[in-house]
């Protein structure tokens, strides 16, 4: 199932109008079916400007974009029909959250795609159960908090049922709880098949919960693989401004210093190499 | 989150069927100004009154402090009627300041207190609406009363932005407060200007970035919510409608009798 493509971007330009510098640079990327993927790369590297392309609401200039193999389409109804598959979990909640409470705020984007006010209100009720988020269901959107405004801003998208979720820096701004709680609901995401991508700067999270890591830079792909193949590239690192999993940093030290055999997997998060590290 | 907006939210009011909270509130409120009588003032003053804090649960001295307000604002308006200086004294009272008199007559004293008290009564008839009923509700009379649905979407997205700029100015504040910016009066005033300015770019670049949050989620130019409906009660009807009759009574008792 893993390998269908699911979204395949060929070449993608793209240039905000009064800058000299374009924030997409020949960007080229493939996304398969129901696969975690982590974009990451430093302030002003394209992220949030493909995400923006992927949902419609940006154009590239040049290159072309699909979606299950189809070429996107801008005309009116195929891009409201793009959008109901493609939903995007704004990085700050108050550019996203605009109705007074949370209930009306959640039932927008299915109302929008037509369905009745009955549908409606039960797929609203039924989002807000399964985030844990009922209670907050009165009570309007500027008296949330940031962690509760993140939630509600999930919920926008999921109440929608999208084949692929992409969330800008969820955790940005979000204490260890709240961000706990997040990527609680990102796992619920995967495990109920929903193709997820999120653009991150926590290089721990993505090396345990992502299955790719897309590393952009000025606008393109500089690296893409799988995390250990990703983050054990050192320069590509160093030029995007991150730095390497602290779990895979312990583990090769680890190797170095020949107390771990090489040939065992590296473990994915701190938990695993302890288990590893117990087991010897 | 502001005060008004808050109580609306945590009101034992909420959830009264908002239409019938409406009507009620606007009944009262004609017939107060049109009355103009003192029995229907302070009857009025006084149940609304009651039902604000006893059944809304609004702290007694919070809606006394929300009163003053408009109370301080018709007492000055008002003063002019109630108060002249003149030579001769007048009939209500007199108190003499060199060779004039502070003075008043009884007929202008009476006009000008049946002002303050309808005018206090119809106040207290738009503290009951809004301290009993968020303003997500009155989205629905709005609906109802089949306002132009630019005019709803406008309201409703003003009111998120009132909250959305009110925290960017005092993030801005804040920062600016940080760096001295009242040390005097030309940098406080340098620096209010600068806030304004911020506030404005702010603003703009916040509803594009809305604007496409709302498009990516199928946005087509009509903003479709689900509403809050409580059903209206009979009993409720029944009482509202008892209490508007007596004032209705008491008003027309009043013409005839005068």
């Amino acid at each position: 199932m893993k390998t269908e493509s699911m979204i395949t971007a060929d070449n993608l330009w793209f240039t905000y109008d009064g800058e000299d510098i374009p924030a997409l640079q020949g960007l080229s990327l493939d996304i398969k079916r129901g696969s975690k993927t982590a974009v990451m790369g430093a302030n002003g590297s394209g992220k949030s400007t493909f995400f923006l392309c992927l949902n419609g609401i940006l154009r590239p200039q040049k290159g072309a974009l699909s979606f299950c193999g189809a070429p996107y389409s801008y005309d009116k109804k195929s891009l409201l029909n793009l959008r109901s598959r493609i939903g995007i979990v704004f990085q700050d909640p108050d550019n996203q959250l605009f109705s007074a409470s949370v209930r009306q705020e959640i039932s927008f984007g299915i109302l929008n795609l037509g369905a009745d006010n009955e549908t409606a209100l039960r797929e609203t009720e039924k989002i807000m159960d399964a985030l844990d988020i009922t209670e907050l269901k009165d009570r309007p959107t500027h008296a949330l908090s940031g962690g509760q405004k993140k939630q509600v801003a999930v919920a926008d998208i999921l109440v929608m049922h999208p084949d692929i979720v992409i969330l800008d820096e969820p955790a940005a701004a979000l204490d260890p709880k709240h961000t706990d709680m997040l990527n609680k609901i990102i796992d619920q995401m995967t495990e109920s098949g929903i193709t997820v991508l999120i653009s991150t700067h926590d290089p721990d999270y993505a090396f345990s919960w992502a299955d790719q890591i897309i590393l952009f830079h000025q606008g393109k792909v500089l690296k893409a693989g799988s995390p250990l193949e990703v983050f054990s590239d050192r320069p590509a690192l160093n030029l995007t401004n991150l730095s390497q999993p602290a779990v895979l940093s312990i583990y090769e030290s680890l190797c170095r210093k020949k107390m771990i055999n090489e040939k065992f997997p590296a473990p994915r998060s701190l938990m695993e190499l302890l288990h590893f590290i117990e087991g010897i | 989150m502001m005060l008004i907006d808050q109580y609306g939210y945590r009101s034992g009011l909420r959830k009264v069927n908002v239409m019938e909270k409406f009507c009620f509130s606007v009944t009262t409120l004609l017939l107060c100004i049109l009355s103009r009588s003192f029995s229907v003032s302070i009857l009025v003053l006084l149940s609304l009154g009651w039902l604000t804090i006893r059944k809304g649960g609004i702290p007694v001295r919070r809606y006394i402090k929300l009163m003053r307000i408009p109370a301080v604002f018709l007492l000055l308006s008002t003063l002019a009627i109630l108060v002249n200086i003149s030579k001769t004294p007048l009939d209500a009272y007199a108190v003499p300041a060199g060779p004039y008199y502070i003075t008043g007559s009884t007929e202008s004293v009476i006009f000008g207190l049946r002002l303050i008290l309808s005018s206090l009564s119809a106040v207290s008839c738009l503290y009951f609406l809004s301290l009993s009923t968020p303003v997500t509700d009155l989205i629905g009379i709005l609906k109802k009363l089949r306002c132009p649905a630019l005019l709803i979407e406008l309201f409703l997205l003003i009111y998120r932005f009132i909250f959305v700029l009110m925290s960017e100015a005092s993030a801005v504040r804040i920062s600016q407060e940080s760096r001295l910016s009242c040390r005097n009066f030309k940098t406080a005033v340098r620096a209010f200007g600068g806030m304004a300015s911020a506030l404005f770019i702010r603003a703009v670049m916040r509803s594009g970035r809305l604007y496409d949050a709302m498009e990516s989620r199928c946005y087509d130019g009509t903003i479709r919510v689900l509403l809050e409906e409580y059903p209206p009660k009979k009993k409720e009807i029944i009482c509202m409608i008892l209490f508007e009759l007596l004032l209705l009574s008491i008003t027309i008792g009043r013409n005839i009798y005068i």
